[in-house]
Parts: C-alpha cells; structure tokens; sequence
C-alpha cells in the first residue's frame, strides 16, 4: 500500500505532461467503461472505429454542462441507417439512439445533453447493411444531470410541448436543414427542487417522431442525459411533399404533435 | 456546471472589493463559520476557513499527497436513481475521485444518525491507524459544506492535522487524473440501513 501511493505520488507530479500526451492512467479505466457498455447496449456485437462513419464535434471544455452542444457528422450518409450517442460517465449513458427514415438526410444531426463528469462520449452508427462504427470524444465538464434549471417546477413546465421548427435556407437540389425544438423540461430526476428539496421526478421526451408527408425523417429514443428545452438540428430531402408532422412524447404519457409547412425552395 | 461556480466566485469576490461591500449570506463572500455543524442545505456557499483544520489548495494538496500519505476523504453523495425511469434503462453510475480516495458518500451530512456518527469515526480511526496526527484531507465538490462537516465531525473528534480541500474532485480533475472510486462498504451498509439516507446534494 505504501509502495502504491509513493508511485501515485510520483506519478501525479508527471500528471500534466502525460495528459498533454494524451496517455493518462485512467485511459484503460476509461476502455474498460466503454466495453462494458458496450455489452449493456450492444449486445456484444462488432463495432469498427470510424471517423468517416461518424464523428463527434463537441467542446473539449462545455461552458454549461447541462447544456453541451454535440454534432455527430456522418459524410458517407447513404450508408448510414441510425446512430446513438452515450455518455459513457453519465449515470444512464445512452443519451439517444436516432433511426433514420426514407426522408431524412443523415449527414448531420445536433442536439444539447447533459454531462455529469468529465467522460468519453461515443457515437456508434449502424449501417443499412448491419455493420456497426463508433468514434470518440473526450469532454470536460460536470454535474450536468443534477443542475437545476433555476426556477420553479411549474414555470419549467409552462407551455410544455409546444414545438418551433426553423427552416435553413433552402437551395434546389440540396438537403435542407430544420432545426426543432420543443419546450418541455427534460427532468433527469436528479434535480432537486430548491424550495421543497425534493427531487423532481424524471420527466423526459422518450419518443420523438418526424416525418416529411407520409415519409419518415427520424425517429428518436430520448433519455433523461438530454437537456431541457430539446433543440435537435436535423436534414432531410427538399423534394418530400406535404407538410413536416411531429409527434413527441414523455415517460409520464405526455403527447404533443404538430404540423409545419416546409417553406418552398426559392429558385 | 461546476466550472462556472469555480470562475464565478471569483468575479463576486472581485465586484465586492470594487464595491466596499459586506456580502450577505447568499454570496461567497464573508461567510462566516458557524459554531458547529452547518445544518443547512449540503449546497452553498462556504466559509474561506475551517477553525482547527488547514484550508489547502491545490499546490499544496499536491505536497501533502506527495510528502505525507494523508487520507483522501471523499464525501461525495452517491447519484440517486431518478424516481419514473422507465424500466429496463440503463442505471450506471460510477464516480471518479482523487487516485486513492476513500469513499464514504453523504458522511458530510447532517444531521447523521448516532449509528452513521459511530461507524463514520470508526472508519476514520481505520484509515488512520488510530494515529490521531494523521493527516487527513475532506474533499466533495464546489460549494459543498459536506466536506466542511466532515473535517468539522474529524477536529471535534481530536484529528489534529484535518485538512479541507474546498474546491474537490472538479477542482482536481481540470490539471489531474481521476481514478474510479467504488463506495466504502462498511459505510454504505450502516449509511443505508438506518433513517435518514444521506440524500441532499
């Protein structure tokens, strides 16, 4: 034991420069997290790195780390059929597992979580042909999970399920880009009510569903790492018709769906 | 989160100077000790001092850790698993500490049970060997006055070289590694048996 902490001694004067270099002590501690994770969620099945498949833009340090903006980019789309992002220190790590439709263009898509520690976070895709890729991103921030939004429960609920969409401009021919986002607060259930100092109850939007017309854009599986008030950036194909249709819903049986009219490409 | 509670007690502290003012207790600064045990929430600000204990930052944690061996107290609460998860979810948490740390979640808070008393300063009589010159570091999180306690409960009970390490585990992690901390289990066992469930963040 005394041996044990004399090399820890030794070791953490080194800490910053090995850190630089990226070998840290507790990377293996880290793979080991992720591989066990990996079983839970994946049940075991082969999953190849790859930056092309997917890649993970987010803060290396998140100034709000109950608000951390993350971008998961996939450039050989046409492959791509879903992806999911987990965060491997959150106390539920599998943030959110997206399934792409007919009309979604997949080469992007943006949402805000929550971070409770300084973690890996990993998005894995799955490819229409049942091959599976992942890739990572080491970000710092914490206590994302327990954060209070800073005012009462009732206020957070006000006028939950109401839905904004935002179109990107549109250009003939090329993807176009929506941005929704819906008011709902998200509740981890680890957030403690600052007056009553209990805590809030986990209410989050489990089941998200966007279609063009007829057609499916995505559908996603919600967890409570994604932050309050849900901002999801997404693609989809200009040529679908009809308006855009959005049904969400909450683990307390909460449903909200609304329609928007896609504004038409001009020129 | 937290990060910004490092800088932002900072700024207050630089805008009050500015200002000639006494802060009132819901700011960082002046807070004052109080005479015993704090019994407010586990949350807030904290004093600048730990009558009987030596307040250490970071540099000097280092040489402590590296000269003398201390105890790493970690009293971080346990994460709670959300009421209305639906089931089949996930519930994974795992907590990373100073390398080294041991882990008793939640022996910052107050009151205790005479039970979780008992059992907390036999665990501490443990670390130390019975060796009441022992050093020893309480640490938590930011603004937690459950390391406050803690180091208050170890100098009530005759420790005579308590350290407080006010800043924690997000005050370590940002320049140092962290290691993944399992809960102590003679502590968890008595602190989950009884009433009172060291629960308030």
């Amino acid at each position: 034991m005394k041996a044990l902490i004399l090399a820890l001694g030794l070791s953490l004067s080194v800490t910053g420069m090995a850190h630089a270099a990226g070998a840290s002590d507790t990377d293996q501690e880290r793979v080991a997290r992720w591989n066990d994770l990996k079983k839970e969620i994946f049940a075991g099945k082969t999953i190849e790195p790859s930056e092309t498949m997917v890649r993970i833009d987010a803060p290396k340090r998140a100034e709000d780390a109950a608000l951390v903006p993350i971008t998961l980019a996939m450039s050989d789309k046409d492959k791509v059929k879903g992806v999911s992002l987990i965060i491997d220190d959150n106390p539920t790590p599998y943030a959110a597992h997206f399934i792409f439709g007919p009309a979604a263009d997949p080469g992007e898509i943006k949402l805000r979580v929550r971070v409770n520690n300084y973690t890996d976070v990993h998005a894995v895709t799955e490819t229409k042909d049942g091959r599976f890729f992942e890739s990572k991103q080491f970000v710092k921030a914490s206590g994302g999970c327990s954060a209070p939004m800073g005012m009462s429960d009732e206020e957070a609920m006000k006028g939950m399920g109401d839905m904004r969409l935002k179109f990107g401009e549109a250009t003939p021919g090329k993807p176009a880009e929506a941005t929704l986002m819906i008011r709902h607060p998200n509740f981890s259930g680890m957030q403690m009510n600052q007056v009553s100092r209990d805590y809030t109850p986990a209410r989050f939007i489990q089941k998200l569903d966007v279609s063009y017309g007829d057609t499916l854009i995505f559908h996603m599986d919600g967890d409570i790492s994604i932050a309050s008030n849900p901002v999801i950036n997404f693609g989809f194909k200009p040529e679908g018709k009809g308006p855009i249709k959005v049904v969400a819903s909450d683990n307390q049986d909460g449903r909200w769906e609304k329609t928007f009219e896609v504004p038409s490409a001009s020129n | 989160m937290h990060r910004s509670r490092l800088v932002r007690p900072l700024a207050l502290v630089a805008l009050a100077a500015l200002l000639g003012a006494a802060g009132p207790a819901d700011s960082p600064v002046n807070v004052t000790e109080p005479a015993g045990l704090y019994e407010g929430p586990q949350h807030g600000y904290t004093p600048p001092t730990l009558n009987g204990a030596t307040v250490v930052d970071l540099a000097a944690l280092d040489r402590l850790i590296a000269a003398d061996e201390p105890v790493l107290l970690d009293v971080v609460l346990a994460d709670r698993k959300p009421q209305g998860l639906p089931p089949g979810t996930p519930w994974l948490p795992s907590h990373r500490s100073i390398p080294g740390a041991v882990w008793l979640p939640g022996a910052g808070v107050v009151p205790l049970t005479a039970e979780q008393e008992a059992e907390f300063l036999k665990r501490i009589a443990a670390l130390t060997g019975g060796d009441k010159a022992k050093p020893i570091v309480t640490f938590c999180r930011p603004e937690c006055w459950g390391s406050w306690n803690a180091g208050k409960r170890l100098v009530e009970a005759g420790y005579s070289r308590v350290h407080w390490w006010p800043l924690g585990v997000e005050g370590w992690q940002d320049t140092h590694d962290t290691t993944v901390v399992k809960a102590d289990k003679a502590w968890t066992a008595i602190a989950s048996e009884k009433a009172t469930p060291p629960a308030q963040p």
